[in-house]
């Protein structure tokens, strides 16, 4: 008894010293935007020789539609292979060919649309048509090894390799695409020069093979994967109406995409307007200044692109799904939530943390550490950009039930301490922990180059104005026990909820 | 008004001087490679410290590294070592419970990180500056004063059973495991967990492991942040002066020898992707071999994009996500391996093809032109191994507690610069095998394109857990 009170006393004290003292992190950034309407920002750090570049493209898969499901993705891919300058021995000579393949390609997806009738209004002439679309790919397969002869293979990666660049990768969303690489100080003209060539001509080059290679990313990171799997049942079941029910492309869509689709959604949406370039490090701000006008000024902006106009609809009961895999059990179990403009938003911000952040976090002490009732458990946001989603999106929470234990009774004590969220005000200690380590992570965020010009950079392309992390911050630290009540009661609910459950396939089994 | 003009200007100029200008040919001034060189000192108990000044941030990182770790786990008792870790964290530390150090932590945003690996265990605390006294108090009590709470005793080892129940869901985990267990033999690298050797851990086998390891003379720390030396010597005065020097003697571990026999080794998964590990042991870290092998490798398929194996497999026929090969350099010997997940109709394809881009670089070498890459690529990238105050603080602790000369992180640098194109390939001829290695496969084999046996004696792995 005594103990407790003494403890109390401690964090009572300690709260009061976090208040008097707040520690709140102030960003050294520099914004211009070009006539284009390019987001340029700049935080000049000459700790080390190196500095980190990052584009972000205001597009991501939930702008796809059926029939180029898989763009978004795909296009990313093709943006490291090369450009008009890199890549290729003779840029027109192999638009010509490109061109030649297209049209191939359309043929043979003409012909296996014709095969389907053939076979059932004429089956005798099928095998002759069979043969005829074989012909067809052979035709394809040598357009393509044509290809070899301009191509300077990964000659893209191979320019930023030879000149020391790491953390060099892109990344496909719902809502943004994102482009990173770090390099030695002195490359700062040749960033500029790789990038801004991308951006304005995007090599369609060796296509029908990295349309392969994405098929084959989809088999190892959801067919294979029994996480993912579930995840896509959960998604997939969550949302009816908005394109973020689709959690990864799917190969029949990927496997008859055209350059055209590419294309396409590239003119779309990679335009200047949309984009934010982020560059932290040991750079001049002036430098980049000239350096931005001079590569990316002479890109013209097209009209702004549509926004996504469908809404999900209304969820007025429970849903329910399940997936028999070679795995152990798992439950997922997802609500819809709020657009990161909402003023709910940093309520649920706050509980995504008190339930999810932590070992201190409720639903870790609870499942894992008190009633032993899981190996695991976490809490997300899907899509789960940095500070929010565009379109209102899940929080979902994933647990991995302990050998003997149902997923009943992981779901049950899920739903008991959300309920105790909607009907208990939350302690003001566990709040005040929350706030700490809201302003901690914002510095932690800066710790290195490229970790500050993500945070930058997403805070920008969500909303328009990088310094909206600033109002975040605060609108999150005057979340009171009563909007946590609030919020938990109208949406952790029942009625708005979507479970997935795995249930292992043991060996010898068979799927039906 | 101006500022068109001039931007109208700069546009014209920039236009004018895109004909020629490519990537390709740009030129940079060689980076000087001049990192701040930590502080050493050695406290009155015997604690070697490692410290960089960085008042960029009001935030400090501290690293303390042990010589100990999982290869001297008892052969009954393998998981023991990183269970201890596991236990030091959670298991409560000097006046706290185990919930009042979770608590006390995360209340202010800090960290506290505990954890084993095959030669240390390693300690990590991660703090803003505002509470460094609560963060070195905690780690200090962790260290010093480890309750081993004893229902967290018995939730952490059932937990770690559980988790071992689960270790053959994930196909690339599995592939790993039973490469590194085939490959390895009964060398302690070679050995993982089970329910078994869980079971046989006692609370008292925690402590007593513990005790062996956790003694000032054997700890190393990385310490960075905004903090002055003095200050430091202070923290470290306050929490870590009670602390008495136990000493230690490690065994001496053998090397691992090649004991596996050669072959094909299937584990059977109902799954639409063969995943393939194969590989064989290689050479021990301090070998100097290794520096020609890095670089040899990086163009074999070390290199992503720019190396053989990924152009081949990955962006020329379009078979895998996800192919490449890599050296582990490791103390008691390390391995070379090579991974591909592809269709399961195209394993044979995929497999041949990594065999044959291995063969050649074996038979034929590489080209100079793929050396230069590699070796621009490793030394210019460099810096980034080392470009935050705590990496870079901690690649000197890790280095000393290895035992490697100080000036390793520099002189390295010079060693990739002096490997010559006869050194690339003479390593790969000496060292690249594709025939008495072992081969691991995962999947279903009656999609495979071709019969596995094609590869080699065929040997099934038991996927029962004990």
């Amino acid at each position: 008894m005594n103990h407790k009170v003494l403890i109390s006393l401690t964090v009572l004290l300690m709260t009061l010293a976090v208040t008097a003292a707040p520690q709140e992190m102030q960003f050294d950034v520099e914004r211009f935007q070009l006539d284009n309407g390019m987001t340029f920002l700049v935080v000049e750090r000459p700790t080390a020789p190196v500095f980190s570049g990052f584009m972000i493209v205001g597009v991501g898969s939930a702008y796809e539609k059926t029939g180029n499901i898989g763009s978004a993705h795909l296009l990313e891919h093709m943006m490291f292979k090369g450009s008009r300058l890199v890549g290729t021995t003779d840029w027109n000579a192999e638009q010509d060919l490109w061109a030649k393949q297209d049209s191939v390609w359309a043929r043979i997806e003409r012909a296996r649309q014709e095969s389907r009738y053939i076979a059932l209004n004429h089956p005798e002439k099928l095998a002759k048509h069979l043969v005829y679309i074989a012909s067809l790919e052979t035709v394809l397969d040598s357009l393509n090894a044509a290809g070899s002869e301009y191509v300077i293979q990964n000659e893209f990666d191979r320019i930023y390799t030879r000149n020391g660049a790491a953390q060099f990768n892109a990344t496909t969303g719902y809502d943004f695409t994102r482009y990173y690489v770090s390099l030695p100080a002195n490359r700062l003209e040749l960033w500029f020069l790789m990038e801004s060539d991308r951006f304005k001509y995007p090599a369609m080059r060796e296509f029908f093979a990295e349309r392969d290679v994405v098929a084959e990313e989809r088999r190892l990171s959801v067919e294979n994967n029994s996480d993912s799997k579930l995840f896509e049942q959960l998604i997939g079941t969550a949302f009816i109406a908005h394109p973020y029910q689709i959690f990864w492309e799917w190969r029949s869509e990927v496997n008859n995409l055209t350059r055209g689709d590419l294309m396409n959604f590239f003119r779309t949406y990679y335009i200047p307007q949309n984009t934010t370039a982020v560059i932290v490090g040991d750079v001049k701000l002036n430098d980049v200044k000239k350096l931005a006008v001079k590569y990316f000024g002479d890109i013209p902006s097209p009209p702004d692109p549509e926004p996504i106009h469908t809404e999900e609809i209304e969820q007025n009961g429970e849903k329910r799904v399940e997936l028999y895999f070679e795995s152990s059990p798992a439950v997922y179990i997802s609500y819809h939530k709020t657009a990161f403009d909402s003023p709910d938003e940093p309520a649920f911000q706050v509980i995504e943390r008190l339930i999810g952040a932590g070992r201190t976090s409720r639903l870790y002490k609870s499942l894992v550490l008190e009633k032993q009732l899981c190996v695991d458990v976490s809490v997300d946001v899907f899509p789960g950009n940095t500070m929010g989603d565009i379109y209102p999106g899940v929080l979902n929470i994933y647990a991995y039930p302990r050998e003997g234990v149902t997923t009943a009774a992981v779901e049950a004590a899920v739903y008991d301490e959300l309920e105790r969220l909607a009907a208990v005000p939350v302690d003001p200690e566990e709040l005040t922990k929350i706030k700490n380590n809201i302003d901690a992570d914002m510095i932690w965020a800066s710790y290195n180059n490229m970790g500050l010009a993500y945070y930058l950079g997403s805070a920008q392309a969500l909303a328009h104005d990088w310094t909206y992390l600033y109002r975040l911050r605060d609108n999150l630290k005057a979340v009171t026990p009563e909007d946590i009540m609030r919020v938990a009661g109208e949406y952790l609910v029942e009625q708005n909820r979507t479970v997935a459950t795995l249930i292992p396939l043991t060996e010898g089994e068979e799927n039906e | 008004m101006n500022r068109t003009i001039i931007l109208l200007g700069l546009l014209l100029i920039s236009i004018a001087a895109f004909a020629q200008q490519s990537p390709r040919d740009m030129q940079f001034a060689p980076l000087k490679f001049d990192p701040v060189e930590p502080t050493r000192f050695v406290t009155e108990n015997g604690i070697t410290v490692f410290f960089i000044e960085d008042h960029q941030l009001p935030v400090v990182t501290m690293k303390a590294h042990f010589k100990g770790g999982d290869i001297y786990d008892p052969s009954d008792k393998i998981g023991l070592a990183e269970l201890t870790a596991k236990i030091l964290r959670t298991g409560g530390a000097g006046q706290r419970t185990p919930d009042q150090v979770d608590f006390d932590l995360e209340f202010v945003g800090a960290s506290v990180g505990s954890g084993s690996s095959e030669h240390s265990f390693d300690l990590s605390l991660r703090t803003l500056k505002k509470d460094i006294d609560l963060g070195m108090e905690i780690l200090a009590d962790i260290i010093l004063e480890p309750k081993f709470d004893t229902a967290k005793v018995n939730l952490e080892k059932s937990v770690t059973k559980d988790q071992i129940r689960r270790q053959n869901d994930d196909p690339g985990d599995l592939t790993r495991r039973v490469f590194y267990q085939t490959v390895y033999g009964s060398h302690p690298y070679g050995q993982y967990p089970t329910l078994k050797s869980i079971d046989n851990i006692t609370r008292s086998d925690l402590a007593s492991c513990h005790k062996k390891y956790f003694s000032p003379d054997n700890c190393i720390m990385a310490v960075s942040g905004d903090l002055t030396e003095k200050e430091l010597k202070e923290l470290l005065r306050e929490y870590f002066s009670n602390w008495k020097k136990t000493g230690i003697a490690l065994p001496i571990m053998n090397e691992a020898v090649t004991s596996y026999k050669p072959g094909v080794y299937y584990v059977a998964k109902d799954i639409n992707q063969a995943n393939i590990r194969f590989g064989h042991l290689l050479m021990t870290d301090d070998n100097p071999d290794h520096y020609a092998f890095e670089i040899m490798n990086f163009a074999l398929g070390g290199g992503g994009f720019s190396s053989r194996m990924t152009s081949q497999v990955r962006t020329t026929a379009g078979l895998a996500y996800s192919v490449g090969c890599y050296p582990l350099f490791r103390p008691l010997m390390g391995v070379h391996f090579s991974f591909c997940q592809t269709k399961a109709e195209s394993m044979s394809q995929a497999l041949r093809m990594m065999f044959d881009v291995i063969n050649d670089v074996r038979s034929n070498g590489i080209s100079a032109e793929e050396m230069d890459l590699a070796k621009e690529s490793i030394i210019n990238g460099y810096i980034f191994n080392f470009d935050t105050p705590a990496s870079l603080v901690d690649a000197y602790a890790v280095n000393e507690l290895r035992g490697f000369p100080a000036d390793k992180i520099k002189t390295d640098l010079e060693k990739y610069r002096a490997v010559t194109l006869d050194k690339c390939n003479q390593v790969a001829k000496y060292y690249l095998n594709t025939e008495n290695i072992v081969i691991v496969v995962t999947g279903d084999k009656e999609l495979f394109d071709k019969p596995l046996n094609t590869f080699g004696q065929v040997n099934e792995v038991s996927l029962e857990i004990e």
